[in-house]
């Protein structure tokens, strides 16, 4: 991956990131941060659009799993909605994205992502772009879960560029 | 909704071979007390599925960022758990191998734990 000059998350010198993202799109952002945080504060721990935030630890070992939830579900529920508070402030507050606040976004970004997909459905064989009848009832929710790739990729290249021996750097073998 | 992950693991367990009925059900049959058994011979593996929703270049940096992975060790697991359903990433005493799929969990990545070999 090559270092843009451009794109939502643009890497500075000191470590941290410029954001070059629309007003309107941090409020969309914002917003689904909300949403998720509602549904991570206010949803039952059996919704199944939950499932891919909280799998299981251990797939063969029903009781090993279920001490792993007890014990770690409340730890990542916390991590989400604080990792997710802090990038709604950031988001608002203006440019500038600290170095250790990108592991934020990206957790945040990520973890949205994973809400859609899962209550669209998303599928290894699935087309990315979602059904073709702009009719169909989720093809807003298809777009957007395509945006947020596209953010995400973006931030990930961002990030990759500022570790080292990082994406930025061609790598010879 | 459901259906694709229950497909998927279906489609994990069938083409590994994890058998969840061939391991002990109770922490009284595996021996896993406090006192007793967690630094045994076998470890604790760490393992990846892959999952039709996570970008394959965010997979990459979480390995990097959780495990400091080089990128081509780490782009190698991605590729691993991509192609081949799954990857192991870690492995330990239990106690280890829990943490690192409590931190796998916050980035969102599809993380179990298992003994090891108790799937081949």
């Amino acid at each position: 991956m090559r270092r843009r000059n451009s794109g939502p998350f643009q890497p500075l010198s000191d470590g941290a990131f410029r954001i070059n993202i629309a007003p309107d799109v941090r409020e969309l952002l914002i917003h689904l941060f909300g949403e998720l945080r509602d549904v991570l504060t206010q949803g039952t721990s059996d919704d199944p659009a939950l499932r891919r935030l909280f799998p299981a630890a251990y797939h063969d070992n029903p009781d090993y799993d279920a001490e792993y939830h007890e014990l770690m579900r409340g730890e990542l529920v916390a991590s989400r909605l604080t990792a997710m508070s802090r990038v709604v402030e950031v988001l608002g507050a203006g440019d500038r994205l600290e170095a250790g606040e990108m592991d934020l976004l990206l957790q945040s970004l990520n973890a949205v992502r994973l809400l859609l997909g899962t209550m669209l459905d998303v599928s290894e064989d699935g087309p990315d772009d979602g059904p073709e009848d702009p009719e169909d009832p989720t093809a807003a929710t298809h777009h957007l879960y395509s945006y947020l790739g596209w953010l995400l990729e973006a931030a990930v290249a961002a990030a990759m560029s500022n570790i080292p021996d990082g994406g930025n750097h061609e790598k010879s073998r | 909704m459901g259906r694709a992950l229950t497909a998927m693991e279906t489609q994990s367990y069938g083409q590994n071979g994890a058998v969840p009925s061939t391991v002990p059900s109770t922490r009284e049959e595996v021996g896993l007390d406090e006192n007793t058994d967690t630094t045994s011979d076998s470890p604790w593996v760490v393992i990846v599925w892959n999952d039709p929703i996570n970008l394959m270049s965010y997979v990459t940096l979480v390995l990097r960022k959780l495990f400091g992975f080089s990128l081509e060790k780490a782009t190698q697991l991605m590729l691993d758990v991509h192609h081949k359903g799954r990857a192991v990433v870690s492995s330990g005493p239990r106690e280890r191998a829990e943490l690192d799929v409590y931190r796998l969990h916050e980035h969102g990545l599809w993380a179990t734990m298992q003994k090891d070999g108790t799937d081949s």
